[in-house]
């Protein structure tokens, strides 16, 4: 993850292409995530701590949350 | 809290402020590949539709397609027409005139293009690019003439 022109833009680690044609551009709360869930295995819970960690919400709220944005990464591809 | 925003969008950054972020990735030994903008590489490369693979700046030659920082902010993706020792001669495909510049602005090298949404890049040590690249500067003597045949337009000149 790196800051490129004011945008949360993720590039792969090591050597390799940087597609400007398709790039992975994140917001505040998913780059805060992704952030805190780098090169480690994580769930569901483990984002849900993260969120009530930083922001003012209650569990309910920070577990779906954490369901979609889950989704929203395998769906795009850049997690397993 | 979570806006479900993600989309697929164009962003549109001006080249001064993008192409060195670039250059930095470069540097740190990604390779980069950039969507094209402008006529000046024609007729090879098209504004909006192909894609330069772009690498670190070693080994430059004359036939190199470069990124070169002409002056502070202003880059273009020209090829070498002449070295020599430190002075850079650039010419667009698409262009009658030159730019000058030293080899320290010189940014970063093409390694290859995407044409026409292709996946697989024209490397510019294969053989399309490097017939395509014999043949285009050796007409330079007509360029002007098969400039306006292939894309006919009123010159700039004739313009009042």
């Amino acid at each position: 993850m790196r800051k490129i022109c004011g945008e949360n833009i993720i590039v792969a680690e090591g050597i390799e292409n940087v597609d400007f044609s398709k790039i992975i551009s994140m917001n505040e709360s998913s780059a805060y995530l992704w952030e805190h869930t780098q090169n480690s295995d994580f769930t569901v819970d483990d984002l849900c701590h993260l969120l009530l960690d930083e922001y003012e919400v209650d569990e309910k709220t920070a577990h779906a949350d954490a369901e979609a944005v889950i989704d929203k990464w395998k769906e795009i591809g850049i997690i397993e | 809290m979570l806006r479900n925003d993600s989309q697929i969008a164009t962003y549109v950054v001006d080249n001064a402020t993008f192409l060195p972020e670039v250059v930095t990735l470069i540097a740190e030994g990604h390779t980069v590949t950039l969507p094209l903008r402008g006529h000046s590489m024609r007729p090879f490369l098209e504004d909006n539709r192909d894609k330069a693979l772009l690498s670190e700046a070693t080994d430059i030659r004359e036939g190199d397609v470069v990124l070169a920082e002409l002056s502070k902010g202003h880059f273009v993706l020209h090829r070498i027409v002449a070295i020599r020792f430190q002075n850079i001669t650039l010419l667009g495909d698409g262009n009658l005139s030159k730019e000058y510049c030293l080899l320290d602005n010189v940014r970063a090298k093409a390694i290859g293009f995407y044409r026409k949404n292709s996946t697989k890049p024209d490397l510019t040590d294969g053989m399309k690019w490097r017939i395509y690249s014999w043949l285009w500067t050796h007409l330079f003597p007509i360029r002007r003439y098969l400039l306006f045949a292939l894309y006919p337009h009123i010159p700039n000149r004739w313009k009042r």
